[in-house]
């Protein structure tokens, strides 16, 4: 096929991609080093830059977007693998009904959000049901786990967006895995434990790469579950984005956009890496 | 035993959830420490029933433009992921990579440098522009799914019906379309999902004038009144998968009626 006719089939899709999506990277990178802000800047080209990287503040936030990304996806990742393996187990009858495991990938982040709110809250069933179960006697002594500082509510919102999803990933490989393979380790004297972690995880092993990855890019850059849920400080970096976008000076907004500049590389950056990863997998296995 | 621990497990994770939605939604005074409430009212449908006309314009807008959504990213698609699934060129791995990109970076990233060309172009605050934007997020998904689709349908259907006279048109639309519908509704359902439960970016571009279902809902979640919020939630369960059984239901007739299955 020639080359300007493939270009011309593809067109439909890389006209919008290199308008709407480079076009606003280029955007936010432009406006993060003074050029097109709404109002005229007046600092250097690289003064966003600089009074970012010096605020300990935004280190802070940094550290804190990563460690609650790490956490869910790796509590998603966990949960959907041993959920998604359990629910393969079972017979077919038992397996139709395990489909309510969908029910949260149509609720969206906000009402997830709220599920946690109702829950985990000093007010909640949680803390209702540890109050009849006697092991509490007021409100007060039920830990304040969504304002702990540690980001725990938004973990738990994450984790419970993230766990279905992880688990389909996994069941649509899981599907295509001949289960007389576990009987045939079983029969060469391989236990539970040895069967899950040699026979049956390798296999899988793709989608859970690809389901921790999208899970913690998301939990990383999202900003509908933060803005529900988050503490003041340190925020998520999405947070501190929002507010210094609508709710400072405007002429602070190279200063936002040097954020998601930021966030933008590092994202990139870990796609990049994950995908050499995957490759250098997928080649191993090939070898064998 | 095990079995039914398995399914008790993911009732307590994922059922649950929604048991209580619909029980605070009946008893807007459910307080701690009562784990079961005390009394029931109708109070939250009173106040449903009264702003009904917000609630449904919301609603139906956010419908309008997921469905939108749909339409764009399949248009947008279709053509490119014939040429991914059938021919090889220099630079695929790579084009393949960065085209999903716009679904893995956060949106915030690219949507807010965006928003300064919509303001120029006069896209903020309408419904094209919020289209646009969902779509720029969502595209991956279709994309995907029909690449995988016309992988799976191979290239003999279109050889075939070109070989009977068709033209580019009538091969597209009665052969190669309904054998992709798999796919399409696959890759749809995922854009919808993701279209009609955004909340940021519709609140980015649309600003206040493009009414949303989420937008509805948010600022009642943090509110007192937890049953209208719960209430609102399980209506955001039901709109989808209504839409989903629908969509399935008719699929299955017209694959019937074609004598498909």
């Amino acid at each position: 096929m020639k080359s300007a006719k493939l270009l011309l089939r593809l067109s439909p899709l890389l006209i919008p991609y290199l308008i709407l999506f480079c076009g606003g990277v280029f955007l936010t990178v432009g406006q993060s080093l003074g050029f097109l802000t709404p109002l005229p800047y007046t600092g250097g080209t690289f003064e966003a830059y600089t009074q970012l990287f010096s605020d300990p503040h935004f280190l802070a936030s940094f550290l804190f977007s990563l460690q609650v990304a790490l956490a869910s996806a790796l509590l998603s990742v966990t949960a959907g693998t041993l959920l998604a393996y359990w629910v393969w187990k079972l017979p077919q009858r038992l397996q139709t009904a395990a489909i309510v495991y969908k029910i949260p990938l149509i609720l969206p982040h906000i009402a997830v959000a709220f599920v946690v709110l109702i829950f985990w809250s000093r007010s909640g069933i949680v803390a209702s049901l540890a109050h009849s179960l006697g092991l509490i006697d007021a409100m007060q002594e039920f830990p304040n786990l969504l304002y702990s500082g540690w980001g725990l509510g938004m973990i738990l919102a994450y984790s419970l967006k993230g766990t279905p999803f992880a688990m389909l990933l996994i069941m649509a490989l899981l599907l295509r895995f001949d289960s007389r393979q576990i009987q045939a380790a079983y029969m060469l004297g391989a236990s539970r434990l040895q069967t899950f972690f040699r026979v049956v995880l390798p296999r899988i092993a793709p989608a859970m790469q690809t389901g921790f990855i999208i899970l913690f890019l998301y939990s990383f850059g999202a900003f509908d579950i933060p803005y529900l849920l988050s503490e003041s400080r340190p925020g998520m970096l999405s947070v501190n984005v929002y507010n210094l976008y609508f709710k400072r000076d405007l002429a602070r907004r190279p200063e936002a956009m040097a954020m998601l500049t930021f966030m933008f590389c590092f994202a990139v950056l870990l796609i990049v890496a994950y995908s050499k990863i995957v490759n250098r997998l997928e080649d191993a296995e090939r070898k064998i | 035993m095990k079995q039914l621990g398995v399914l008790l497990l993911l009732l307590v994770l994922f059922v649950l959830p929604v048991i209580v939605l619909g029980l605070t939604s009946l008893a807007p005074g459910w307080r701690f420490p009562d784990l079961w409430p005390r009394t029931f009212s109708l109070a939250g449908l009173d106040y449903l029933l009264k702003n009904q006309e917000r609630i449904l314009v919301s609603l139906g807008s956010s419908c309008l433009f997921s469905l939108m959504t749909v339409l764009t990213t399949c248009g947008m698609c279709l053509a490119p992921a014939a040429v991914f699934a059938r021919f090889a060129f220099p630079g695929k791995t790579l084009l393949e990579g960065l085209l999903l990109t716009p679904a893995l970076v956060p949106p915030m990233t690219f949507a807010m440098g965006l928003h300064f060309l919509f303001i120029k172009f006069s896209l903020s605050d309408t419904m094209p522009g919020v289209v646009l934007i969902l779509s720029m997020f969502s595209y991956p998904y279709m994309f995907r799914a029909l690449v995988a689709g016309f992988q799976n349908m191979g290239q003999e259907y279109e050889i075939c019906a070109r070989n009977l006279g068709a033209g580019n048109l009538r091969t597209l639309l009665s052969v190669e379309l309904p054998l992709l519908l798999p796919a399409l509704i696959a890759g749809g359902s995922v854009v919808f999902l993701v279209a009609f439960s955004e909340y940021f970016l519709v609140f980015l571009i649309g600003g206040g004038s493009v009414p949303s279902f989420t937008g509805t809902l948010f600022p009642l979640l943090s509110s007192s009144n937890r049953a209208l919020a719960s209430i609102l939630t399980l209506v955001f369960l039901f709109v989808p998968v209504c839409l989903f059984l629908t969509l399935d239901t008719i699929l299955v007739r017209v694959y019937r009626r074609r004598g498909l299955i």
